[in-house]
């Protein structure tokens, strides 16, 4: 099982993620689209939460405003007690890098890398060498074996798994994981829902975007987006 | 893994097209090291065989006094001749300390190689002063000096009565050897002046006297007073120094030309590189979304994508240069045999700052190339990038 990330610098009673009144437009032309309007919840340390809602609801706009790979129109966004709507875009990198943990729906392993080396990238641009935290997780993950395959060696389920190694190496506060069931067969994926429920019970905050019924039946909450609107 | 790894290892991902790109910048590398090494042992080679010669002007007959020049650097049977009554108004003139006479001329054998027969007489000693003669220089009649290559080729050795090629009947006995001088002379078979003019049925006439001063600054004056002297409409007086300028001057012509067509080839190479990296960053700009979620900043994502150009030019810039070392013995023999008056020396030498300017023109090359790619890869923003598909931008 991966290990639990490490505790926070910040306290550990804020929640990782608070939004009041999140809003995020788009312009399309001239037309304006309010991806996400209003938006106000709260993440606490530890959950485990599924964002549901049908498409164009606004999932991914929130995933990436909780990934910090965009900035809110208005309102407020604290990731792990930090402001996010006021830094620049190289701070919210710094703290993409430092506290939060990516899975896609499509693993997005770089192909010319080796098993080790896609767990190992992220490390490359924390400027850390964790190569003992690179070997944990690839036991962690079952793929030792693997360390020097290239992705297209491997399954879905094995590529998923790296992914999620590669999401921890820089042991992040919260994982925030893609449809990361979406591209795998009923019994991988129920494997990739058991990785996420054990990170969970190592004190994990995993947020997964779904359409996946039993992946979101595994978590602790759901929350429910419609039309920009958390229910 | 490391930034240099992580950027070495995208080679792989289009082998041909990195192929395609190294070749461009091999080529236009290869074409600079060319030229530069050619510039070099032109004017090394031009210098060196002006040196051995010994003197300071040439006086020859009158016609195109470069290709008198040229026949009297390399041998070959001259079209017109000097009376021998001029070498003592030369010998006179102010500021002549050696005027040496010589009678030269030149026979092909069946297998198309060059005999050149030279006679001069002892004062051309003071001008040869590289020379390192086995022997003796001839003193009697008959005496030959040969060049090491001669003896060589024909398997001449010290004393022995030879027959001189070419010359049917004629013989003589070698006194002396020269030791390798790396130029003309190595082929040239040296004789008494009188016997030479005997033998090729021209007494009294010479084709060029090589001229020593005493005071090499002072050449101008002397110049304008062998042109000044009663012999001086008969003959054309050559001072070597302006005679290399103006060699220089038309090899310099023709080296901006090749330069700027080195120019040109290091432009389109460059042009072919960043075209390269730019269609590497549309392609990968999924990834780049994703190595920009996982805690890539706009200066990682730049330096990625610009070592890969980098790395590109560089080692580019290192095949260029080695094949270009490869192939100089091809391309001077190339050149030689298109070259209106080459020396004897090397024409393409190389030395290691050839080597670092070529390799520092491919860095320079391969930092401007990437600097376009590299920056668009960067500025791309984490959210456009990763609902990019793969193959648009």
């Amino acid at each position: 099982m991966p290990s639990p990330p490490k505790p926070s610098q910040t306290s550990p009673s804020l929640p990782v993620v608070e939004a009041v009144e999140l809003t995020k437009i788009y312009h399309r032309g001239r037309e304006e689209v309010r991806a996400l309007n209003a938006a106000t919840f709260r993440i606490e340390r530890g959950e485990f939460v599924a964002v549901v809602g049908p498409s164009g609801a606004g999932k991914s706009t929130l995933l990436n405003l909780l990934g910090c790979m965009d900035a809110p129109t208005s309102g407020t966004l604290r990731i792990t007690g930090q402001e996010v709507q006021g830094l620049s875009d190289q701070q919210r990198t710094r703290l993409r890098r430092e506290q939060i943990g990516f899975v896609f729906q499509h693993f997005g392993l770089m192909p010319t890398l080796t098993v080790a080396e896609n767990i190992a990238l992220p490390t490359l641009f924390a400027r850390r060498r964790l190569a003992q935290r690179v070997d944990e997780l690839l036991e962690q993950v079952a793929l030792s074996h693997r360390r020097n395959h290239r992705p297209h060696e491997l399954s879905g389920g094995e590529m998923q798994r790296v992914a999620i190694a590669r999401a921890l190496v820089n042991n992040p506060q919260m994982l925030l994981a893609d449809e990361p069931t979406g591209n795998l067969d009923t019994a991988t994926g129920d494997t990739i829902i058991s990785l996420f429920q054990q990170l969970h019970q190592a004190g994990l905050t995993v947020v997964v975007v779904t359409h996946n019924t039993p992946l979101a039946s595994a978590t602790q909450r759901q929350l429910t987006l419609r039309d920009g609107r958390v229910d | 893994m490391n930034w240099i790894s992580l950027s070495l290892k995208d080679w792989q991902r289009r082998p041909l097209r990195t192929g395609i790109t190294l070749t461009g910048v091999a080529i236009a590398i290869a074409a600079l090291w060319s030229l530069l090494s050619f510039q070099r042992g032109y004017q090394d080679g031009m210098q060196s065989e002006l040196d051995r010669l010994g003197a300071h002007i040439l006086v020859v007959p009158k016609g195109c006094p470069y290709d008198a020049a040229s026949i009297a650097l390399h041998g070959a049977t001259w079209p017109c001749y000097l009376k021998q009554s001029y070498l003592k108004q030369v010998a006179t003139t102010q500021g002549v300390a050696t005027a040496a006479p010589a009678f030269m001329t030149a026979f092909y054998d069946a297998t198309g190689a060059q005999n050149v027969y030279v006679g001069v007489d002892k004062s051309i000693l003071a001008l040869k002063r590289g020379w390192h003669i086995q022997g003796r220089f001839p003193q009697g009649r008959d005496e030959l000096l040969v060049g090491s290559a001669v003896a060589e080729r024909m398997k001449w050795h010290l004393g022995q009565q030879v027959n001189l090629p070419n010359v049917p009947g004629q013989g003589g006995q070698v006194s002396g050897i020269l030791a390798p001088t790396q130029g003309a002379d190595d082929s040239f078979i040296y004789m008494g002046l009188n016997d030479a003019q005997h033998l090729f049925k021209h007494p009294n006439e010479l084709t060029h006297i090589l001229v020593r001063l005493k005071d090499p600054d002072d050449l101008e004056n002397t110049v304008a007073q062998l042109h000044g002297c009663s012999a001086g409409l008969e003959m054309n007086v050559v001072p070597l120094a302006h005679l290399f300028r103006t060699i220089q001057s038309l090899v310099n012509s023709t080296r901006l030309l090749l330069g700027c067509i080195a120019l040109i080839a290091l432009l389109v190479a460059g042009a072919g590189v960043s075209n390269a990296i730019l269609m590497t960053v549309v392609e990968r700009t999924r990834e780049i979304g994703i190595m920009r979620a996982l805690g890539a900043s706009h200066s990682d994502i730049f330096r990625i994508f610009w070592l890969q150009t980098l790395q590109v030019c560089l080692v580019g810039g290192g095949i260029g240069v080695v094949v270009a070392f490869a192939a100089s013995r091809t391309l001077e023999a190339w050149l030689r045999g298109r070259l209106p008056f080459a020396p004897t020396d090397t024409l393409i030498h190389w030395e290691w700052w050839i080597a670092d300017v070529c390799l520092a023109c491919s860095i320079i090359l391969g930092s401007a190339a990437g600097l376009l790619p590299a920056w668009r890869a960067a500025r791309l923003s984490p959210c456009e990038a990763m609902r990019a598909s793969r193959g648009q931008m």
